[in-house]
């Protein structure tokens, strides 16, 4: 009979530790939309950080489809008050979120429980998430695009430098002669161009267009004052490359990739989330000898397309987040932020400064050759049509399209991308 | 005698309830609300202020939206007539078949039916790709140029219905095929031994016999072809967008993605008095004709 009762009274303590242990235990719902290269490594992140945090936090994490769907979705949960406890988030579709109401400002006292200060962070990327001086997301990298080049290719043309770069990068005469003596030399298609989708190269003309100092938005207007003369130019270029020849035309993103891994294009303007189809191809030993470098200078100065994925809390709508909940979430992202290192074998730059700044990161190839270009970084226009799948991207698309494709003017184009723009 | 017509009267309530339940919920609700929404300024979630017809006086000068009314209208003549004359022409064939044989040609006529919209476009994009895709390599070997099928704004339309008729003519080429089982064998022994042609036979007995089952295609596909949408969103990504719109990828693109529930709805209120007022027209028109043969 006592032994019955102490036997009771053990598992009773044991019950009531184990049910204590749960109550400390939170679990943080986590949404995010990569699902490509870099949602392996993220998952990767998302095991070590549950190792790491055993009994006491665990992420429950759900990816969901990129774009539209992804940001819908995400604005009807908040609305009923069923959005996750964390989300990756484009810093180029926070200043629409802010609109919409979807997330919760993040105070100087939240980030000082991640352990991150905005003296961590390069003053482009942070200002990338901040609206009228209020931050809304934690940034957790960069991801511009940048300039892949088969070195085998140009080393037997001589189009290489001492330095493995390619011959050319510093003006639109001189690159557009390497892209010739490419074309010369038998090369089918010198450049690969995602010029089949608009969206994607949104990236590309709008670096062109910084790299003359042009905006897209300036005081509430499109494209106002030279800024139409700037799109224009950077048109132009485009548009002279698929006339010569020696870009490739009407192709799609998955085709660019194609032509540039297969060997048929000497190079490719692609986002640097490409950097792990590269390396994996290389390991298996189906790949030739490669770089990835900063765009090449073909206006006034550097200057490339960037966004960021940020990590953001939803401000969901009835359902208040306990203290300790945030304090787990909160702990999530500044962790995310010091273990970003292996975030850059994605091919993006952590954006925690940190991390970027350490001798492991300096000596990782191709990151630590295009890492450069952050200091010539530049983010959406904040406007809340702006953004990834954004308004302003199908308006873009449609008249990039035939452009880049020798189907329509340039100047013409951009008269009509005026009008649209100032029409939505 | 009243009493019992009474209690017949409540059971039947009892009966349809439950429907009219359901219907009112997910159906009759959800349509008012929307009339309601088009005259606020609302956004996707949440009430708007109420701004009157300015969504719908809009529209008229909507560039998109004039895009987006006259491309369907092109794909609608483009898929309708086109297609429902296909499937009876691939119903009178398959028809003729017997046995396992015409079992299996049935299948293969199906088959395409029963993808879902996302494979359907993978198949045709990895067959009309610019670069990649199998039927560029047969202009290769033809000495045509290449064309970007779904890039042009020439091409655009004519290719998507092409790959709609292909995919969704199968569920139509089923009904005539019941139709055509329906006619009597002996009208056709009696033309026979009239000795009518082939064609007499087609003109003055099945064509005639078979008119309810065409005119129900021809409804089924017009309003199913006012509203295509998956199609047009998967084939354009990327592409010309605005310039590719239909109707229902414009809602979608003004709830959506500019976050305009309002005026979303204004667009949407306007495909559905089109849907209604054309659905009508046809059935009566298909009766009418029917009636005067």
């Amino acid at each position: 009979m006592t032994k019955q009762l102490t036997y009771g009274a053990a598992a009773l303590a044991a019950l009531s530790i184990m049910a204590g242990s749960v109550q400390a235990q939170e679990t943080v719902i986590w949404w995010d939309f990569l699902s490509g290269g870099d949602g392996v490594r993220m998952k990767q992140l998302i095991d070590d950080f549950n190792a790491a945090h055993e009994g006491e936090i665990t992420i429950d994490a759900t990816t969901l489809e990129w774009g539209v769907p992804f940001y819908s979705k995400v604005q009807t949960s908040v609305a009923v008050g069923e959005a996750p406890d964390i989300m990756t988030y484009h810093a180029s579709r926070i200043p629409l979120a802010v609109d919409q109401g979807v997330l919760q400002p993040l105070t100087a006292e939240d980030f000082e429980a991640m352990g991150v200060s905005e003296a961590d962070y390069a003053p482009a990327t942070w200002d990338a998430v901040t609206v009228d001086g209020q931050q809304y997301a934690l940034p957790f990298d960069t991801h511009p695009i940048v300039l892949y080049y088969n070195k085998d290719i140009l080393e037997a043309n001589g189009l290489l430098t001492e330095d493995g770069l390619p011959v050319g990068l510093d003006s639109r005469e001189a690159f557009t002669d390497t892209l010739m003596q490419l074309k010369e030399a038998g090369v089918q298609f010198p450049l690969a161009s995602v010029t089949a989708d608009g969206n994607f190269m949104f990236r590309t003309i709008y670096s062109l267009m910084a790299q003359q100092d042009g905006e897209l938005m300036t005081d509430g207007e499109f494209l106002a004052g030279d800024n139409a003369e700037k799109l224009t130019n950077a048109l132009s270029v485009l548009q002279e490359w698929t006339n010569e020849g020696l870009q490739s035309t009407y192709t799609d993103y998955p085709a660019t990739v194609a032509l540039f891994t297969s060997g048929e294009a000497a190079m490719m303007i692609n986002g640097v989330w490409e950097v792990p189809t590269m390396t994996d191809l290389q390991e298996q030993g189906n790949l030739f000898e490669w770089g990835a470098v900063e765009l090449p200078v073909i206006f006034d100065h550097a200057a490339t397309y960037a966004d960021s994925h940020a990590f953001a809390i939803p401000a969901n709508q009835g359902s208040e987040m306990t203290p300790e909940k945030r304090a787990a979430v909160l702990e999530v992202m500044g962790w995310m932020a010091q273990n970003s290192l292996f975030w850059a074998t994605a091919g993006h730059i952590p954006a925690y400064g940190p991390v970027t700044e350490s001798a492991d990161y300096q000596s990782m190839e191709p990151n630590a050759t295009y890492s450069s270009l952050t200091e010539n970084m530049i983010f959406d226009p904040k406007t809340p049509l702006a953004g990834v799948a954004g308004p302003i991207f199908d308006v873009m698309a449609t008249y990039f399209v035939p452009t880049l494709n020798g189907e329509m003017d340039p100047a013409e184009a951009v008269d009509e991308i005026v009008y649209e723009l100032n029409d939505m | 005698m009243s009493n019992a017509r009474h209690r017949e009267w409540l059971i039947a309530f009892a009966l349809i309830l439950p429907f009219l339940v359901i219907y009112g919920l997910i159906f009759v609700y959800p349509t008012i609300r929307m009339f309601m929404l088009s005259f606020t300024d609302a956004r996707l979630i949440g009430e708007g202020d109420w701004v009157g017809l300015e969504n719908y006086t809009r529209l008229p000068g909507d560039r998109r939206f004039g895009t987006a009314f006259w491309n369907t209208a092109y794909f609608v003549l483009l898929t309708v007539v086109p297609g429902t004359l296909v499937a009876l022409a691939i119903a009178l064939g398959i028809n003729r078949l017997k046995g396992r044989l015409q079992a299996a040609i049935l299948a293969l006529f199906f088959l395409p039916y029963i993808l879902p919209v996302s494979v359907v476009y993978l198949i045709w994009d990895w067959t009309l790709n610019f670069q990649f895709g199998i039927a560029m390599y047969l202009f290769d070997a033809v000495g045509l140029d290449r064309i970007p099928v779904f890039k042009t704004t020439t091409w655009f339309m004519p290719a998507v219905a092409f790959v709609t008729i292909w995919w969704t003519c199968g569920f139509s080429v089923l009904l005539f095929l019941a139709g055509l089982r329906a006619i009597p064998d002996e009208i056709y022994e009696a033309a026979e031994l009239d000795s009518s042609g082939r064609w007499t036979t087609f003109a003055r007995i099945t064509w005639p016999l078979l008119w309810p089952v065409t005119a129900l295609v021809l409804t089924i596909q017009l309003i199913s072809q006012l509203k295509i949408f998956d199609q047009v969103y998967l084939f354009s990504t990327g592409g010309r967008v605005n310039d590719n719109l239909v109707l229902v990828y414009y809602i979608f693109q003004r709830a959506f993605q500019s976050d305009q529930g309002g005026r979303a709805a204004a667009i949407a209120v306007v495909l559905f008095v089109i849907v209604v007022v054309v659905s009508v027209l046809n059935f009566q028109l298909t009766r009418l004709s029917g009636r005067s043969r």
